[in-house]
This record gives C-alpha cells, sequence and structure tokens, in this order.
C-alpha cells in the first residue's frame, strides 16, 4: 500500500508552567501511515499523543523533523475534536457548509453527510439546541464534508454516554467504509482503538517512542461484540500495563 | 446560493407549534418582569419629587405640573424635536468615528502586545481625563463646528471602547481559532463567522456605554461652545433660572436615549443572540 502521510525526525518539547522545566515529549519520532490506512495511537495521559495529531493538523509546529503527504493529494485535513467546536451562533447546515467552502467542496456534500450521520432534518437549528450526541455528529459530518485526504481524530467520543459513543463508533465505520480516507486517531478507550484501527501504536517513554505495534488485519464492517477485537484490547491493555 | 446565515427561527416543528400557545403568557410574563417594575420606578421618582416639591415649597424644586407644562411646550412647538436632532446628529457622527477607530486599534491591540503596549498610556489618558477637559480644548481648538462636537466625543469615548473591543477579541474561544485554522477557513470567513459573532456582546455593551458617555461630552460642548442642541437650551434655561425648564429638557432627552436603547440597540442584541439557549431556573 503507498505512503499517505509520513512523521519524520519529529521533535518537540513543552515548557512547564509549575516550573520553567524544559521537556522534551518527542524526539526523533517517525511513523508512517499508508493511504486509507486508520492508525491508532494510545498510550498513557501527556505522553505526546495529541501533540503528534496537532502537529499533522497545523495546530503546532515541530521544532525538529517533518511531516510530508503523498505527492498529489491535496492535502485536505478532516477534524474531529473531543468537544464539537461548533460555532453555536449559525445553524447545523452552516457549520458543515463553511467547512466544505474552505476546502472547496460543493455543498451537496454536507448535505450528504448530514444525510448519513441522520441529521438532516435538524439542518437548521441551531447547535445548543442539539444534545451532545447529535453536536458530535455534526462534527463528523463537518469532518467528512470536506472529503478529507487525512481525517484526524482526537478522543472524538470521550466526553459521551457509552452508548451513544458506541452508535457513533458504528457510524464513523460506515462513513470510512464509504469514503476510505487516511486517518489518525487518539484515544485512551482500547477497545475503540481495536474497533476502529487497522493498526494500533503503543506509545511509551519520555520522549515518547513505540514501544509495541498491532496490526489489525479484520475485515470491514466490523461488529463491537467481536470476540477478535475483545481480544486485541486484552492485548493492548496488556501492553500499556 | 443558499446564505449560511438563513436559520430558521422555529427549526423544529414541535418547538414551532408551542410558540404560539406560550405566546400571551409571554406578554404576561413580559409586562410583570419588565414593564412594570420599570413603571414602579418611574411612578415613584415622579410622586417622590412632587412630594419634595409640596414640602420645601420653593421654586428651586418645580411641581410635577410645571415641568408637564414645560415639557408640552417644548414638545408642541417643535423645539424639542429640533434641538434634539442637532444634538443628536452630534453624538451619532462623533460616535461613528470613536466606533470605527476603536474597532480597528482594539483588534490589533488584543493580536499585538506591542500595539497594546503602545497605546496602553494613551487609554488610561483617555480614561482619566474628565469629559469637560475635552470639552473645552475643542471648544478653543475648532471653535463652533461640527467638529469640536465630533472630536470631543470620539476623545471622550474612544478609550473605554478600546478596551471593550480588545476584552471581546480575548474572550474568542481558542478551540474554535484552532477549528477554523484546521479547516482552513479563510481569513473572511473567519472575520464573518467568528471574530465578529464573539464581538458583537461586547460591540453592544461599548456602544450603550459610549452613548451615555458622549451623551455627558455633548451637553458641555454644547454648553460652552455652541448655539443650538439641547446643552444650548440647557445652559439657556439655567440663565433663566428656569429650573423647570432644565428639568422638561433633561425628561424628553432622557425619553429619546431611552427609546434608542429598549427600541433599537437591545432590540439588535436579542436579534443577535437568538442563538443562545436560556436557562428557566
Amino acid at each position: 500500500m503507498s505512503e499517505a502521510l509520513h512523521f519524520r525526525h519529529i521533535g518537540k518539547s513543552f515548557v512547564r508552567p509549575q516550573n520553567g522545566h524544559v521537556e522534551t515529549v518527542l524526539r526523533d519520532f517517525n511513523l508512517d501511515i499508508a493511504r486509507g490506512e486508520l492508525v491508532a495511537l494510545v498510550g498513557p495521559s501527556g505522553i505526546g499523543k495529541t501533540t503528534l495529531l496537532h502537529i499533522a493538523a497545523g495546530i503546532e509546529e515541530p521544532e525538529r523533523g517533518t511531516i510530508g503527504f503523498a505527492e498529489g493529494s491535496k492535502g485536505r485535513v478532516g477534524m474531529v475534536f473531543q468537544q464539537p467546536r461548533l460555532l453555536d451562533w449559525i445553524s447545523v447546515r452552516a457549520n458543515v457548509d463553511i467547512a466544505a467552502d474552505a476546502a472547496g467542496i460543493d455543498r451537496s456534500r454536507g448535505r450528504a453527510a448530514l444525510r448519513a450521520v441522520g441529521l438532516a432534518e435538524y439542518r437548521d437549528a441551531y447547535p445548543l439546541t442539539l444534545s451532545g450526541g447529535q453536536r458530535q455528529r455534526v462534527a463528523l459530518a463537518r469532518a467528512f464534508a470536506v472529503m478529507p485526504d487525512f481525517l484526524l481524530l482526537d478522543e472524538p467520543f470521550s466526553a459521551l454516554d457509552e452508548l451513544t459513543a458506541r452508535q457513533l463508533r458504528l457510524l464513523l465505520q460506515n462513513l470510512w467504509i464509504e469514503d476510505v480516507p487516511t486517518g489518525l486517531l487518539v484515544t485512551h478507550n482500547m477497545l475503540e482503538a481495536a474497533f476502529l484501527a487497522d493498526r494500533v501504536i503503543v506509545l511509551g517513554g519520555r520522549p515518547a517512542q513505540i514501544t509495541k505495534t498491532f496490526e489489525i488485519d479484520l475485515p470491514r464492517p466490523r461488529e463491537p461484540e467481536d470476540a477478535r477485537i475483545f481480544a486485541l484490547h486484552r492485548q493492548i491493555i496488556a501492553a500499556l500495563s | 446560493m443558499t446564505s449560511v446565515d438563513n436559520v430558521a427561527k422555529n427549526a423544529l416543528p414541535a418547538l414551532g407549534a408551542d410558540r404560539e400557545t406560550r405566546l400571551p403568557s409571554l406578554w404576561v410574563s413580559w409586562l410583570l418582569t419588565r414593564a412594570l417594575p420599570a413603571a414602579t420606578f418611574c411612578v415613584l421618582l415622579v410622586a417622590a419629587w412632587q412630594f419634595m416639591s409640596v414640602r420645601l415649597a420653593t421654586p428651586l424644586v418645580p411641581d410635577v405640573a410645571e415641568i408637564g407644562r414645560d415639557i408640552a411646550r417644548i414638545v408642541a412647538d417643535g423645539m424639542a424635536a429640533k434641538q434634539i436632532g442637532i444634538t443628536l446628529w452630534r453624538i451619532l457622527v462623533g460616535f461613528s468615528l470613536a466606533f470605527a477607530m476603536s474597532l480597528s486599534l482594539g483588534i490589533m491591540a488584543a493580536r499585538s502586545v506591542i500595539v497594546r503596549s503602545f497605546l496602553e498610556p494613551a487609554i488610561v489618558l483617555g480614561l482619566t481625563v474628565p469629559g469637560l477637559v475635552w470639552a473645552l480644548l475643542c471648544v478653543i481648538w475648532f471653535g463652533v463646528s461640527l467638529w469640536t462636537a465630533v472630536v470631543s466625543i470620539a476623545l471622550g469615548i474612544t478609550p473605554a471602547l478600546i478596551l471593550n473591543v480588545i476584552q471581546g477579541v480575548q474572550s474568542v474561544d481558542a478551540q474554535v481559532v484552532e477549528m477554523a485554522h484546521v479547516f482552513r477557513l479563510s481569513r473572511a470567513a473567519k472575520l464573518r463567522y467568528i471574530w465578529i459573532p464573539s464581538l458583537v456582546p461586547f460591540l453592544f455593551s461599548g456602544a450603550r456605554l459610549g452613548f451615555s458617555l458622549a451623551w455627558k461630552v455633548i451637553v458641555l460642548v454644547e454648553l460652552f461652545g455652541l448655539s443650538n442642541g439641547v446643552g444650548y437650551q440647557l445652559n439657556s434655561e439655567f440663565s433663566s433660572q428656569n429650573v423647570s425648564g432644565v428639568v422638561a429638557w433633561t425628561i424628553v432627552f432622557w425619553v429619546v436615549m431611552s427609546v434608542i436603547e429598549y427600541g433599537v440597540l437591545q432590540s439588535l442584541e436579542r436579534r443577535s443572540r437568538n442563538w443562545q439557549r436560556t436557562s428557566k431556573v
């Protein structure tokens, strides 16, 4: 499979506000992601998972190293954050449309994405009139409305109750099957990582290094109750602990 | 192309149907919680004034009927409309200039520490210098002209407005700004969909503060250096030792400013906030 995104020799440090000490989170970090692959990053809190995601999203600049996209890629990024990060003063439809407009994608794509997440009838509602799960669905629709080459998922369902999170994981899987972008998922939920990802990367140490990699060769659509996913879940937990 | 702002007020049919049945109770609620307390205050104020007037029995505190006659006089002969129009025009021009300057300087100051540090002494100076000083200086510099009013209002209210804009820009949610960056929203889209909507509440409170400060400054300017406007009329009534006339002009102008506050500013502010969910507790 051809490479879609790579991190090469990435270095990143932060100054601790408590004591002013410089802490190196990433040093000489390398990762290749193949086209159409969904990679999950798991590891302890503060290890640098979100930093990597932010570097991929362009929110943060690495001090050293480069991040590269495959030739021919338009580099369109769709992102689902832990919180929906919607503009509450414009409608659901407008939230999706402005992202599609910015990416140069026809707005009909946004309408289709809203239908796919089951929110077509709420398109004219303001986000604050929706539930937490519905708001996160809008965030999913916005991410897919831009026809992303890269889908970045930053603990996308961690703020939701388990039942809603489970529904949205299934929804994300369906959207993924239709579009097959390349993706990077950061999560603390190992079952979520095992269910959604093609590869789970366990990070450990400081600066963060890849301590273990799990290739998940299960065809989609996957069932959340699949015993193989539960088995993987246990292996990932074991690798972390 | 469909405008993305074209948001239906009644997005959910169930809520839309509910609105009609709730209308009478909303009116009753508005009367009881908004109109009645305000009206009670006005009645109490008039009663207290009348009581004071009767008790003191001095021409320095004219009774309510006399003030009412003076109000009727200045309204009936068209003097009130003409003079208030002149004063409001001066306020509007001065306020617009101050608002435009504050918006651009405020955004720059909020985005750049250097600009903020550069403007800080000017803001502190502007906040501490009384409006009277600006009024006197502008009368000396510009004489009897519109510039006297416009410049003194602008100098008087710009510092407070800049502070409002700085607070507004700094209150913009950093997470939303990051989202806009990731989805590569253009500058124009960021301005239209993020910066201006986030600034709106601060612009309204700034406008309200600006109007009240502008009124205080313009009265002084008209009193010292101009030959018309409400301030000039107040001075004229004062020179004739007509306390009732001074109070009448004050009341008429207060009514006009209240119409602007309740009829224009608050109405626009409500419209700009109709996306917000209100608490029932």
